[in-house]
């Protein structure tokens, strides 16, 4: 969704969300989502599945199908650090009647080179050319 | 925290300048010749932040339903 409010036009439709590792975070984290049923991907539904914050805590990345869509849970940001580094290279995007922490453009696109997925480096022209056409 | 706001009108104008005229060598030249439409550029710079989000979501759940389309088609 970030590349979304800074004017990509590339739809997306999974959702990328970064959390702190704090305890109390966790905790609400795993709350917030359990009404959605989040599971690994392709897991069978009839196979039990635990979703706790131990599950939250020894990852880095967890990727969850959820009732929502695709939902991936990142500790860390590649090429950006952990939550508190993110938190420090974010504006707020007032949408949906809440204000979301999004990451800033330079961020996002330094973010997408470190990911290199094939996905990722796709989307940095068009980033960059938002970038360069806003600059001041 | 920084708020990301849509482009005041000077702002736009001077982003729409720069992507209907890429300066030789930019980014934006790049962006051209690998395939990004700077005319849908254009179009989502005109938009508010929150109204990217909303056109997003229409787009988003019109992509899942063609794909739960095609999986029960398999």
């Amino acid at each position: 969704m970030s590349a979304t409010w800074h004017g990509s036009a590339r739809v997306t439709i999974d959702l990328d969300i970064c959390h702190s590792r704090v305890a109390s975070n966790l905790k609400r984290l795993v709350a917030a989502l359990a009404p959605y049923h989040p599971r690994p991907q392709g897991f069978p539904p009839e196979l039990p599945f635990v979703w706790d914050e131990t599950t939250l805590r020894n990852a880095t990345i967890l990727t969850r199908q959820t009732d929502l869509g695709e939902i991936d849970l990142l500790a860390e940001v590649a090429g950006i650090g952990d939550w508190e580094e993110v938190k420090a290279q974010s504006i707020v995007v007032d949408a949906f009647e809440r204000r979301i922490s999004t990451l800033d453009l330079p961020a996002l696109i330094a973010a997408k080179r470190a990911a290199g997925r094939e996905k990722d480096l796709a989307a940095i022209p068009e980033l960059e050319s938002i970038l360069e056409s806003e600059k001041q | 925290m920084r708020e990301l706001l849509e482009l005041t009108p000077e702002q736009l104008k001077i982003a729409e300048d720069r992507l209907r005229n890429p300066a030789p060598g930019s980014r934006i030249e790049a962006a051209k010749k690998y395939g990004v439409s700077l005319d849908l550029l254009i179009e989502q710079l005109r938009l508010t932040p929150a109204q990217r989000g909303e056109k997003m979501e229409g787009a988003s759940k019109a992509v899942e339903a063609t794909l739960g389309i095609a999986r029960r088609r398999r």
